[in-house]
């Protein structure tokens, strides 16, 4: 018995060579490039006009960090009433009642249809349309009083994120099975009950990484609210610097407070996306 | 203090017309354009008119007819919210600032300013107001633009007078402009607003009967050409056309054409504003 030969025949045995590494010239000469165009960027800004040490002093400065305390407390309400509004409008927009469908349909169609800042405006100056509201009978009370600056921010960010939530919602709720709807309805669920306890919990998963992304869009959207005189941290910024003309460096006090909210909520993103996959756990991985 | 600046206005002033009649720098002449940046939302200083969308006003008109004495220099005009205008000088995007900029001493350490009209912050109210003097607006809600001297200067005017007699101090409200100021105005989010004097004539016209001044302006300032520290040439040359525009009538002419021609200046003043 013959072992079987490793080289065909005809051909030389290549087993033994030693494998040459390549020189990558390219990529080297890339990489340095690139270092220098960044170390020639980072000594364009310490040489620049920019006055570092007014960075440092507004850096933690009272209103900056009234500002950011402003900026999240938005977001993070704003992003409530957003997925509040886009669970029940995905829910409506999926429903077989035709009614519930259009105005589902429309409401995306019209928050999602025009800029968010003019959303704004219109909610700040919506005493122009309506002087008084209030309840017939009951109460009433002028419409600059209770449209404050802040309302006027949380419903114009709030209402359109919902606007936008709704189509992330959707696409979590039709990316379960058919089968789970059918099992449910089999078992003697009503159609709510089902989504509640079957549907949406699995379309949990699925939303996550899409709604984390909208959070944080929606954290820097928050700066839009400075038109109409939210106290969010750009507006605060602004403002110092309408004063002391110290424009980049006050943007840069600003930049540093939404890259650090941002580098923060990233991993709380995955404790959540790992906290809802727990039931797919080997194919989260 | 006002009369010192003069004089060292008319020093600068002489010394830049008797040693030599002042150049235009090379560059601006070999591009045969000025480079101008605007803030156009400040009627009838330069706004964008309705109709055409032309940038007209009168800072659009007299930085025309300084162009025209600079040897027929063409202008390019950008435009940029207020708070980028002093950027934009820095950076040399725009060769001087004329857009409706107070001269104010914060404000100098970054620019020098050729002032060409006066001005003061003023006190208006909606025409049904109950307000009759600016001693009524103590412990009111008054707005105007956040980005302007204004908040301060309606901070010291109320520590002066409501507070120095007793009176509980004006709450100031911020605002993006001065469309959103009377906007909020008419909405009654506001008592009263500020706005610079020169722009009060064209919001009245605008909107007959709807406003009333109350008071003067409560500080009597300057509009300011805006030039980079170290462009003298530059600032000496505009000034001297400047001062021919004023001998000749034509810069009365076009500040008349805007209804503003109360708010001459005998001589252009540099960095002349009290504060």
């Amino acid at each position: 018995m013959k072992a079987a030969p490793t080289v065909a025949e005809g051909f030389p045995d290549l087993s033994g060579m030693r494998l040459a590494r390549e020189p990558h010239w390219f990529r080297w000469l890339g990489a340095a490039l690139i270092i220098l165009v960044l170390a020639a960027i980072a000594r364009a800004f310490a040489g620049g006009q920019i006055e570092w040490s007014y960075v440092g002093r507004f850096l933690t400065a009272k209103v900056i960090l009234e500002g950011i305390v402003n900026t999240m407390v938005m977001a993070v309400l704003a992003m409530a009433l957003g997925i509040v509004l886009g669970v029940v409008a995905a829910i409506m927009r999926l429903s077989p009642n035709p009614v519930l469908r259009s105005v589902a349909a429309g409401y995306t169609w019209l928050f999602r249809g025009t800029p968010l800042i003019l959303q704004l405006l219109l909610w700040f100056n919506l005493a122009l349309v309506f002087p008084t509201i209030g309840i017939p009978g009951l109460w009433t009370a002028r419409a600059v009083d209770v449209m404050t600056p802040f309302l006027a921010a949380l419903l114009g960010l709030g209402i359109n994120q919902g606007a936008y939530t709704s189509e992330v919602m959707r696409a979590g709720m039709l990316s379960v099975d058919i089968g789970q709807y059918e099992a449910a309805q089999a078992i003697g669920m009503g159609r709510l009950r089902a989504l509640w306890r079957i549907i949406l919990p699995q379309a949990m998963r699925v939303v996550i990484p899409p709604i984390g992304n909208e959070f944080i869009g929606l954290v820097k959207a928050t700066s839009l609210a400075s038109v109409i005189q939210y106290p969010e941290v750009l507006h605060n910024a602004e403002n110092i610097y309408y004063a002391n003309s110290r424009v980049i460096e006050l943007l840069i006090v600003a930049g540093f407070w939404y890259l650090l909210v941002v580098s923060i909520l990233t991993p709380l993103q995955m404790l959540l996306e790992r906290r809802f996959a727990r039931g797919t756990m080997r194919l989260a991985r | 203090m006002t009369r010192l600046s003069l004089l060292l206005g008319l020093a600068a002033l002489a010394a830049g017309t008797s040693a030599r009649a002042a150049e235009l720098p090379a560059e601006i002449k070999q591009a045969g354009a000025l480079k101008l940046t605007v803030n156009s939302t400040y009627a009838p200083m330069e706004y964008r008119d309705p109709a055409t969308s032309e940038l007209v006003g009168l800072d659009i008109d007299l930085a025309g007819e300084l162009a025209k004495r600079l040897g027929g220099l063409k202008i390019t005009w950008s435009e940029t919210p207020f708070a980028e205008l002093i950027p934009s000088l820095q950076t040399k995007r725009a060769d001087f600032i004329i857009s409706g900029i107070s001269d104010r001493a914060s404000r100098r350490e970054t620019a020098d300013f050729v002032d060409y009209l006066v001005t003061g912050p003023q006190f208006f109210v909606l025409a049904e107001s109950e307000a009759k003097a600016a001693i009524d607006l103590c412990g009111k809600k008054v707005g105007t633009t956040r980005s302007t001297s204004f908040p301060v200067e309606i901070e010291k005017w109320s520590k002066q007078n409501c507070e120095a007699a007793g009176k509980p101090a004006i709450q100031y409200v911020p605002g993006e402009n001065s469309i959103d100021v009377r906007n909020q105005l008419k909405q009654g989010r506001i008592d009263a607003a500020v706005q610079g004097s020169e722009t009060l004539p064209y919001a009245q016209a605008l909107e007959a009967g709807k406003y009333r001044i109350v008071g003067e302006p409560f500080a009597k300032g300057y509009q300011g050409i805006m030039f980079r520290k170290d462009d003298t040439a530059l600032r000496e040359v505009v000034m001297e056309k400047l001062t021919a525009m004023i001998a000749d009538g034509s810069y009365k002419a076009i500040l008349d054409k805007w209804g503003l021609g109360a708010n001459a200046v005998a001589t252009p003043l540099m960095n002349a504003a009290p504060q």
